[in-house]
């Protein structure tokens, strides 16, 4: 096999292939046009986003190490996408495959062909997602905000960072497939190092060498970055067939129905058994409750004002159920439903009550935990604007991407429209949040009438969702 | 009254014609098959009798039911099993039937997958994730989902792929003691052998057009092989 070895001609022409692969994957599923703007809307957004930091007073160094962290976690949603399997992207792409399932039929080892997509998916973002960020900086050097050379430094550590959130889903996928109790040990590990030695860990990172471009800095934050990149590959250890056939009980279905019909305990099942099960959950609303733990301390800091936690964290949480909404409908053939006597509506109600069954209680959660730093009764407010903010970011996001909520990263228009649908909620009741202090009745009937009405409306679209789809659907479109 | 009975059938994506005026008619009982090369306009004659395409043109009628109009209506008295569709692969069998049952309202679900799943021999792996599975394995899943619901019609594209001879032949006995019973089946294929073995009238489609009807019993050796080539490549 020639896996085995060093053979750069046929790792090149691979990595060529699935680069090519890859743009017809995206411009056949979205059309050519929406799909190479989407680099110019991610430069205006990341221009937008910055000159607003700006002008609440934040630190360029916060907005830098801000955009690393979502490059980072990016990178790691994009990482496990190589890892899901052929069957289970057969059930979401249909009769599409791609080079990297072709270990079966291609003298090529699965680790080199995972490798090569590794590189590839650095390579396809850099050009879609990371240059366009990096792009959307100019504007600051050019108003003087951040310096000239420091742009060309952000470039190549937000790429790497990019890497580095990718090799480390890989690398951890790799461990998994070796030993369950040996993730658990480098998961702990890395967490405690994350909360004993947070500087020395962020100097292992290619941020590290942002804030330390001295050699020693590009050493520490590169060196474990090329290690993960070698060891994700080395690590994976494909499945063998032939007495690997997993067993489950059989009344796990039984043990589910109380919360809806097949249609709802179909999609819990499918989260809890794919890559990460319900902890993918749990980890992507995690994020978004640390950094915005971290954006309203630094509002604090930089501003004095003191915002209403509860709206503040009850709407940044609503918004990162979207989220969830991709869990449970990642695996979907939409047209396959097409197939039953059943219809879209019906699917769709099942879709919701996985959503709420997995991100009300995952929200609610964090906000307890908020309690335990923040004041208790400030945080009631977001037991309430949570779900009802919840319930529109789901008539949303269903309304606008069906069962395809991933394909919003790559369709500019639908991306636009998306932003739009969450700004209009968002940015009023974040508003609200800062000004509850200054005008705290005022602020909570606006956040509680903006909520309200957010959920009608999120029903209203909820309503609407599987007529709409299904004629979509039945059209061909 | 026919099974299937379509007039005009026409269906246009863009630019390209896949169905041009299809006029198609099944009777009740009959065990049809639907013979095309690729892109001949097989699986969308097929998505569109069953509800889940719209035609751009024509009339159509599946069991006394416009499928356009009433798709659920037709798609809770048939069962369709399209090419290359494997269970949900983190599902197990019993699941995903399970769900089958649940979307057809089916009160004894439980006694019905035992019962198909002893059928088609595939009750030991009741209970193993679908993407375990053997590709015969997943292939006799999709066929008890055609038939748990005893539906008076069934849709297959490619009924034998993935099977080995042993299942091929029984599956041949069980589609035609289903059609032995007053049940009309209506197959799409590649293969000749299974057109010959299984139809009591075939089809022959080519750029969206039927071009021939005939009862295969009626060919003698390769004639049907001949006949296929000629009406398709004389297009």
């Amino acid at each position: 096999m020639r896996g085995s070895t060093v053979d750069l001609p046929l790792t090149l022409g691979l990595f060529r292939r699935m680069l090519v692969e890859e743009f017809r994957l995206h411009t056949s599923l979205f059309g050519r046009r929406r799909f190479v703007t989407l680099p110019v809307f991610v430069a205006l957004v990341v221009m937008g986003g910055a000159w607003l930091l700006g002008l609440t007073g934040t630190a360029m160094g916060t907005v830098v190490a801000g955009v690393h962290l979502l490059v980072f976690f990016f990178g790691l949603q994009v990482g496990t996408a190589g890892l899901i399997g052929r069957d289970a992207m057969r059930d979401l792409l249909g009769g599409t495959t791609l080079l990297v399932f072709s270990a079966r039929t291609l003298p090529v080892s699965r680790r080199r062909l995972l490798g090569v997509f590794l590189l590839k998916d650095v390579a396809y973002y850099f050009v879609f997602f990371l240059s366009p960020i990096v792009a959307g900086f100019v504007p600051l050097v050019l108003v003087g905000e951040l310096p000239a050379g420091e742009l060309g430094l952000l470039w190549l550590t937000v790429t790497a960072t990019f890497a580095l959130g990718a090799a480390t889903s890989l690398t951890l996928a790799g461990v998994a497939t070796r030993s369950r109790l040996i993730l658990l040990g480098v998961l702990a590990g890395v967490l405690a190092a994350l909360v004993l030695l947070p500087g020395e860990l962020v100097a292992l990172t290619p941020y590290g060498t942002y804030l330390d471009p001295s050699p020693v800095g590009v050493i520490a934050g590169f060196v474990p970055l090329l290690g993960l990149l070698v060891a994700g590959p080395l690590a994976f250890q494909p499945a063998t067939g032939g007495g690997g056939a997993r067993r489950v009980g059989r009344d796990r279905f039984d043990q589910l129905s109380s919360l809806g019909d097949g249609t709802t305990v179909r999609p819990l099942l499918e989260v809890a058994r794919s890559s990460g099960s319900v902890w993918k959950v749990v980890f992507s609303l995690g994020l978004l409750f640390f950094v915005a733990a971290l954006l309203l301390e630094r509002v604090l800091v930089v501003t004095g004002i003191e915002p209403s936690l509860g709206i503040a964290f009850g709407t940044l949480l609503a918004l990162g159920t979207f989220t969830t909404y991709n869990w449970v409908t990642q695996l979907d053939d939409p047209r396959e439903y097409l197939r039953y006597p059943v219809a879209m509506d019906r699917v769709f109600a099942g879709k919701r009550r996985a959503f709420f069954a997995l991100s009300l209680p995952t929200g609610l959660a964090y906000l307890a935990v908020a309690a335990l730093w923040f004041p208790r009764a400030e945080l009631l407010l977001g037991v309430v604007v949570f779900p009802l903010v919840s319930v529109y970011v789901y008539g949303v996001t269903a309304y606008l991407t069906g069962l395809s909520a991933d394909e919003l990263l790559f369709d500019t228009s639908l991306f636009a429209l998306y932003g739009f649908a969450l700004v209009v909620v968002a940015v009023p009741l974040l508003v609200a949040a800062l000004a509850y202090h200054a005008a705290p009745r005022q602020a909570v009937a606006v956040a509680l009438g903006l909520s309200v009405l957010a959920a009608v409306v999120g029903v209203l679209l909820s309503r609407r969702v599987g007529a709409r789809w299904e004629e979509k659907l039945r059209a061909g479109e | 009254m026919a099974a299937i009975e379509t007039t005009g059938l026409t269906k246009r994506y863009g630019d390209l014609l896949a169905l041009s005026g299809l006029e198609l008619s099944v009777e009740r009982g009959e065990l049809y098959g639907l013979l095309g090369p690729n892109g001949s306009g097989k699986t969308t004659t097929i998505e569109i009798l069953t509800g889940q395409r719209t035609p751009t043109a024509g009339e159509v009628s599946v069991l006394g039911f416009d499928p356009v109009e009433r798709p659920l209506s037709v798609r809770e008295a048939v069962g369709i099993l399209p090419e290359r569709e494997d269970p949900p692969s983190f599902l197990t069998p019993r699941e995903y039937l399970r769900f089958v049952g649940d979307v057809r309202e089916i009160d004894d679900i439980q006694s019905r997958i035992a019962e198909w799943a002893d059928r088609l021999e595939f009750a030991g792996v009741l209970d193993t994730l679908a993407s375990d599975l053997s590709e015969g394995e997943r292939q006799r899943v999709m066929l008890a989902q055609v038939f748990i619901d005893e539906p008076e019609l069934v849709f297959i594209d490619e009924p034998l792929v993935n099977l080995d001879p042993l299942m091929q032949a029984e599956v041949k006995a069980l589609l035609s003691e289903y059609c032995s019973a007053g049940n009309t089946l209506f197959l799409s294929t590649h293969f000749m052998e299974v057109a010959e073995a299984l139809c009591t009238r075939v089809g022959i489609i080519a750029d969206g057009s039927l071009v021939l009807e005939r009862d295969p019993r009626t060919f003698d050796g390769d004639e049907l092989l001949e006949t296929f080539a000629s009406e398709v490549d004389g297009r």
